[in-house]
């Protein structure tokens, strides 16, 4: 796995009540009873970890933790 | 129930508490039968301001009650109403999934609301600015949201609300519960207090109005209700939670039924923001309400649980009103000796002291009075709990705004 897919599983273990081995590749956020609110929190986290603009828009309920990673990941290579 | 005289009691079923004086009733009862305070210095809540003296409850785990994954969602006074409702159901054997929800009512008391998650938020605003701020802030701060997620988490889908009369909203919330029970809106009523305000900027609004003890190298002995040098409150935080039923109801699904909320009665001073009027006529009028409600005697209450907050003028005003209304007959005690003062949850808390006094027969000490005010001219029980034969018991609160609560509980 990529280090952004454990940074990110990272973030969701400090932050958002899930334990690591809860979480896997395909879960989606949604799997993780994380809603919209929650997502703006988690936003603003990874903003902060990764040093990257997000926005609202950038993660969604639906997304799998791969999907996610692959976000977050294609933000990096814009801001390099 | 309408018993005799036209009078309405609702049956207390179940008790859940999460206090300083211990997770869960059973722990709170017993420490507070022992006299033994609970104040402890340097909470690491209030961390940096001279005023770091209250009761706080550590160990208390939100996850054990809401789960891990929504424990973060919720503040504080949140987690220690939904916790304190868990315990209060389960006393009560009530199944939340086996009930009509429509038909269950919450009502909870709050002061302040969620105060840890408001200041921590304007500290993110002050130094990152605020698209750095919570999306979480409202549903977190709000004072009506430990209501809220009681009824989320359990599927009480009736009427919800908070009452917010400052240091008597846990007494509010147990007479508007009652009432809901009266007036045929709800089956069951979960009902109760939650407040979890010990952070560096209420605390600091509570000490530069001198409302707080300074006696801070002897926190235990701080909060001292009724003594001649008391000098202000100890601020804590916790939630009791009590379960309202009709009588038959109650008997009618096997349930034990604790103790009756008879009477209950509220007025307004009128008079100052803070100060309580000092003749205790506001107050009064709170108290002959709940009498009249419960259409006792004021010579037959066997009981005050007292408001008792150890400021130099409540402790007063608050004697001087039961002298005057209530004679000399009734044991006076005021848990907050061993609690310290939690504010909007408080009205609750001694409410579910109330019910176990009714229930067993004790009646607990007021810790710390070593040297009673000699213009208090009262029966204070002290050192130790006191066996008593209790019939009928009154518990006062009093909150800044001049608005008063009284609750009037009887033995079934």
């Amino acid at each position: 796995m990529s280090s952004t897919y454990d940074r990110l599983v990272g973030l969701l273990t400090k932050g958002f009540g899930v334990e690591a081995d809860e979480v896997a590749p395909e879960n989606t956020f949604e799997d993780l009873e994380l809603d919209s609110l929650a997502l703006v929190e988690l936003t603003l986290a990874a903003q902060e970890e990764f040093g990257i603009p997000l926005t609202d828009d950038d993660l969604h309920a639906k997304n799998t933790m791969t999907e996610a990673a692959g976000v977050l990941d294609a933000k990096q290579v814009t801001v390099r | 129930m309408t018993a005799a005289g036209g009078r309405y009691d609702a049956a207390v079923t179940g008790i859940g508490m999460v206090t300083p004086a211990g997770l869960g009733t059973a722990a709170s009862w017993d420490r507070i039968k022992s006299a033994n305070g609970t104040a402890a210095q340097r909470v690491p809540a209030l961390s940096g301001i001279p005023a770091d003296i209250g009761c706080w409850i550590p160990g208390f785990d939100p996850a054990a009650t809401v789960g891990k994954r929504k424990a973060w969602r919720l503040d504080r006074s949140s987690q220690f109403a939904v916790a304190a409702a868990a315990e209060a159901l389960a006393d009560a054997g009530l199944d939340p999934a086996a009930w009509d929800g429509a038909r269950v009512g919450v009502v909870l008391g709050s002061g302040i609301g969620g105060a840890a998650t408001w200041e921590k938020q304007h500290n993110v605003l002050l130094g990152q600015g605020s698209e750095k701020v919570s999306a979480l802030l409202i549903p977190m701060l709000a004072v009506n949201m430990s209501a809220g997620y009681v009824a989320m988490e359990f599927g009480a889908r009736g009427p919800n609300f908070v009452t917010a009369t400052a240091c008597a909203s846990g007494s509010t919330a147990v007479g508007a519960a009652r009432e809901l029970l009266r007036g045929g809106h709800c089956d069951v009523v979960i009902t109760g207090g939650a407040e979890a305000c010990l952070v560096p900027s209420i605390i600091s609004g509570f000490q530069q109005m001198g409302a707080l003890s300074v006696r801070r190298g002897e926190p235990t002995a701080a909060s001292r209700p009724f003594d001649v040098d008391r000098d202000g409150f100890v601020p804590a935080e916790g939630a009791a939670v009590l379960i309202l039923e009709r009588p038959e109801s109650a008997r009618a699904r096997g349930a034990r039924v604790r103790a009756h909320v008879s009477g209950y009665g509220a007025s307004a001073d009128a008079y100052n923001a803070t100060a309580p009027e000092p003749s205790g006529a506001g107050a009064e009028l709170a108290l002959r309400a709940a009498l009249k409600d419960a259409g006792v005697d004021p010579r037959s209450v066997d009981h005050v649980n007292a408001h008792g907050t150890s400021t130099p003028l409540n402790d007063l005003m608050e004697a001087r009103l039961i002298r005057r209304v209530l004679g000399d007959r009734p044991a006076v005690t005021s848990v907050k000796g061993v609690t310290g003062h939690s504010l909007g949850a408080s009205g609750a808390v001694e409410a579910a002291v109330a019910v176990l006094t009714v229930e067993q027969g004790i009646i607990p000490p007021t810790a710390n009075l070593d040297s009673q005010d000699p213009e208090i001219d009262l029966d204070v029980v002290t050192k130790e709990a006191r066996p008593a034969d209790v019939e009928v018991v009154v518990s006062h609160s009093f909150g800044f705004g001049g608005q008063n609560a009284v609750v009037l509980l009887t033995r079934p």
